[in-house]
């Protein structure tokens, strides 16, 4: 008796060729494969360029002289590459530079100094020392809070998240005036905590929300089973929930970090001296000195790119362990 | 040891959703009880309650003779098993199960011990380096029991935890969940909404609604003496029928009447309605409870049209439109019925139950 699985000898049509009408549809499909392939490279290449020519010249032109940036057609390598940019920054301060001793030194030659150029290595430091305790602090404060409003149900729990949320449709100019009467009567004008204060204020609302947008989509039942299984609340959090929430908390600490690294408008208002300037207040301020030095500004400039760049790179592994951890099955 | 007393217990939530209402409820030392009702119904409320996971907003509740309202769950000798397992997905099933001895500073090679043993009894040994992303279903239901097991709680608590296995599965892990609730003498608290799932492994069932306990008893109790038409609908499949009618009684001899059907009820079940002539009822007729005679007596006799055949392997269920209302049985498969036929079949008057028409509790108990 013959059954289904049995074609008839001769009879099978696998591997004959089926009448296509003359269109090569293999070809076809090569030929639009690489077109896709050429339009997306393309892509990319074009978004890599306007990306990172702005950060090329910044690297290239803090190795040139004065005369060599200003130069026309503009020098993508430059000829003669040189450090004293940066000499100039680690050696700035040994001297007062003033309206009338400004013509002593030549802007062409590049051994132009602005005058609040020994600002900027404290001015590093400051900013620093800012990003880091912004950081810290919002960890503390917005872990546990976002894990409450996430896990716990309690009355105005919403009310609560829509009021942070709310805090940040304000646009931050509106609320200088009130920073900085608070400010004042704290008595932390030209004090670094002015700016800690403030800068929590700006980005701990953003870090709750993104936490609480990630500890909701962890499942209840985990915090459940940990309580049953031993834990407090606080054992839960510490000890089940951020081992997993770890991607969202690299971005909350990169979003806080850079924030308050690059923050420039609050800054300017709380801060007047050396003691409590950060890098954007000090790298502006060349700006508007006696003479323009590029090149020193984009040494400075490029320095101050630095421990953000190292940040990202510490970082970068967890982000992308974060984005796989879901895609991963044996 | 632990025995769970339930006293007036009552949860409600800020919203005013009233989720458990007056319970009053003792679970035995050692005993497996299920809490057995659809969706919404309190049960998960009651486990969570034991658990510690949400507070008793009334009343009170007890461990062996101790309040327990306000001690939170670290503190309490519970175990709990859920529906979606809850591994932490970022340990090894190793630390998964060694997790809550750790969290109770048991010593190192008395955690090892505990985790090897489990391991070996739940043949998992061979994936305690694995994480759970790496474990089929069944595979991460049983690393789930293995970190309740090694814990040897004095309460077990298991929450829907073979609903999301497939139908094979499920059934050989109940085998093993009697024989875990055996071995380990320790008190269950199973919750379900698989009939099937409370009648083989409940030592005593707890049948809830809205909040509102609906009966408690042994398997055998609820199935055969259901309180009211909740719970007779609620346990077996095909489902129970009703049939509305009345009820007349002539000496010791009572009839259920509806149109032309007449049942009589067997003595030892109509002696409890004697007296009650003319009652409205809701007459229950379980699937299982007719079969097919050439000659039915009188008093027995169900007719009607064939509306369904549907085989389902071991018999076969039949649609009969009895008096305008559809109800299903369960039949032996060698019979040959088609489409329209008119049929007689003998129902089992000792297995009638007769409910209030309009209370739906049970007149017969």
């Amino acid at each position: 008796m013959e059954t289904v699985h049995q074609t008839p000898a001769g009879k099978s049509l696998a591997g004959k060729p089926v009448h296509t009408r003359g269109i090569d549809y293999k070809r076809r499909g090569e030929i639009f494969s690489w077109v896709h392939r050429g339009v997306i490279l393309l892509g990319s290449l074009t978004i890599l360029f306007i990306v990172l020519a702005p950060v090329a010249w910044l690297v290239s032109s803090s190795m040139q002289t004065e005369a060599e940036i200003v130069s026309v057609p503009p020098h993508w390598i430059p000829d003669q590459p040189t450090l004293k940019n940066f000499r100039a920054i680690f050696s700035a301060g040994d001297e007062d530079v003033t309206y009338e001793t400004r013509s002593t030194q030549d802007p062409s030659s590049g051994n132009y100094i602005p005058s609040t150029a020994r600002n900027l290595l404290p001015a590093m430091r400051n900013s620093f020392v800012v990003a880091t305790l912004v950081v810290i602090l919002n960890l503390l404060v917005g872990v546990p809070a976002a894990y409450a409003m996430a896990k716990i149900r309690f009355l105005g729990r919403t009310g609560s998240v829509y009021f942070i949320l709310t805090t940040r449709v304000i646009p931050d100019i509106a609320l200088v005036v009130p920073f900085f009467l608070v400010i004042k009567n704290l008595g932390l004008l030209d004090n670094i905590m002015s700016l800690v204060i403030t800068y929590l204020a700006i980005t701990v609302p953003f870090t709750v929300f993104i936490l609480i947008q990630y500890f909701e989509g962890l499942p209840d039942e985990l915090d459940k089973a940990a309580r049953v299984d031993g834990c407090s609340r606080f054992q839960t959090l510490t000890k089940v929930y951020l081992p997993l929430a770890l991607p969202s908390l690299v971005a909350v600490i990169l979003f806080a970090f850079l924030t308050s690294w690059n923050e420039f408008l609050l800054a300017l208002m709380f801060t007047q001296t050396a003691q409590s300037q950060t890098l954007p207040i000090v790298l502006a301020s060349f700006t508007s000195d006696f003479t323009i030095s590029f090149s020193f500004i984009n040494a400075a400039g490029l320095l101050a790119i630095v421990p953000p760049v190292i940040v990202a790179i510490i970082f970068e592994r967890y982000i992308v362990s974060g984005l796989t951890a879901g895609a991963v099955k044996g | 040891m632990a025995r769970i007393l339930f006293e007036n217990a009552s949860k409600r939530y800020p919203n005013g959703f009233v989720a458990l209402e007056n319970l009053n409820l003792e679970i035995k030392d050692k005993e497996f009880v299920v809490l057995l009702g659809p969706s919404g119904c309190g049960k998960s409320t009651t486990l969570n309650m034991i658990a510690g996971l949400e507070e008793v907003s009334e009343g009170n509740l007890f461990f062996d003779d101790e309040t327990v309202n306000f001690t939170p769950p670290h503190h309490r000798d519970v175990a709990m098993v859920f529906q979606s397992y809850a591994l932490y997905p970022h340990k090894t099933v190793y630390e998964n199960i060694a997790f809550g001895l750790m969290m109770r500073k048991h010593p190192k090679d008395d955690i090892d011990r505990r985790v090897r043993d489990a391991a070996q009894r739940l043949e998992i040994t061979h994936l305690l380096d694995r994480r759970p992303s790496q474990l089929s279903g069944g595979q991460r239901q049983r690393v789930a029991l293995g970190r309740a097991m090694v814990r040897k709680p004095a309460v077990f608590l298991m929450d829907e935890p073979l609903s999301n296995l497939d139908a094979a599965l499920r059934i050989s892990m109940r085998a093993e969940i009697k024989e875990l609730h055996r071995s380990m003498q320790t008190t269950f608290v199973y919750v379900t909404h698989d009939q099937a799932e409370a009648l083989t492994l409940a030592d005593r069932i707890v049948v809830m609604r809205n909040g509102l306990v609906q009966q408690i008893g042994t398997p055998d109790e609820i199935y055969e003496h259901p309180a009211n038409t909740f719970v007779a609908s609620f346990l077996g499949s095909p489902p129970i029928n009703y049939l509305d009618g009345e009820l007349v009684v002539q000496g010791d001899k009572v009839t259920f009447v509806r149109g032309e059907t007449r049942l009589d009820f067997a003595p030892e079940r109509g002696k409890k309605l004697v007296g009650q002539s003319g009652r409205k009822v809701k007459l229950g007729i379980r699937a299982e409870d007719v079969d097919e005679r050439a000659e039915p007596s009188s008093g027995e006799v169900i007719a009607g049209t064939v509306t369904s055949v549907l085989p389902v392997g071991s018999d076969q269920f039949l649609g009969l439109k009895v008096e305008g209302e559809e109800l299903f049985f369960r039949i032996n498969k060698d019979l040959r019925h088609n489409y329209g036929d008119k049929i007689k079949l003998s129902a089992n008057t000792g297995r009638l139950h007769v409910f209030d028409a309009d209370t739906e509790a049970s007149l017969i108990g």
